[in-house]
């Protein structure tokens, strides 16, 4: 169970604005985040 | 989400989006198909997750699948997870719940205040204090 404990670290490569770029949550360590798992591209829902 | 994401800016939410497709893919649907829904596209970055090895740290991945569950998750800038939600492929997830749930940790975070069901930004909170222990429904009725 993750919820109530420190969210795991990772690097992973990214698409954003038309340029593809290398990303860790780490990145974003002074900011709130919205991390969103979705299930596949060009999916319905 | 895209479409909200100003909002979650305004409060110094960034947003990431993950799935186990490559950025080529990412790039494709998003030049077929998001930029007809959302101008200019997805203005935050789409991870690619290998293998799933990133759902699985975050105990999301599907098997079956091979693919991650709609999992979303909230994360403080210190990096504590204030909450999650899980959802099967069916039903799609409510980006005005996750900005609520957002401003509400952000309230807890800043104030200690606890956010009581369907709190919205300038609702009453409450405060934790033992001597509210059976009497908190006395606060509930004037509020």
């Amino acid at each position: 169970m993750i919820v109530g404990t420190t969210a795991p670290d990772f690097t992973a490569g990214a698409f954003i604005k038309g340029e593809t770029k290398k990303i860790s949550l780490s990145d974003y360590s002074n900011k709130w985040v919205v991390l969103f798992f979705y299930s596949e591209d060009f999916s319905f829902v | 989400m895209a479409v909200r994401y100003p909002e979650f800016q305004a409060i110094n939410t960034e947003i990431l989006a993950i799935s186990v497709d490559s950025v080529y893919s990412h790039k494709v649907w998003n030049e077929i198909e998001l930029t007809k829904m959302v101008k200019g596209g997805i203005p935050y970055p789409m991870l690619t997750d290998v293998a799933g090895n990133i759902a699985k740290m975050y105990d999301v991945y599907d098997p079956n699948l091979g693919k991650s569950l709609r999992a979303t998750f909230i994360i403080g800038p210190e990096g504590y997870i204030y909450g999650m939600e899980n959802l099967t492929p069916p039903v799609g997830r409510n980006p005005s719940e996750i900005l609520r749930q957002v401003q509400a940790f952000q309230n807890y975070a800043a104030t200690k205040q606890l956010a009581p069901c369907e709190w919205h930004p300038g609702d009453k909170t409450l405060v934790r204090d033992a001597a509210d222990v059976g009497k908190v429904w006395e606060k509930w009725r004037l509020m």
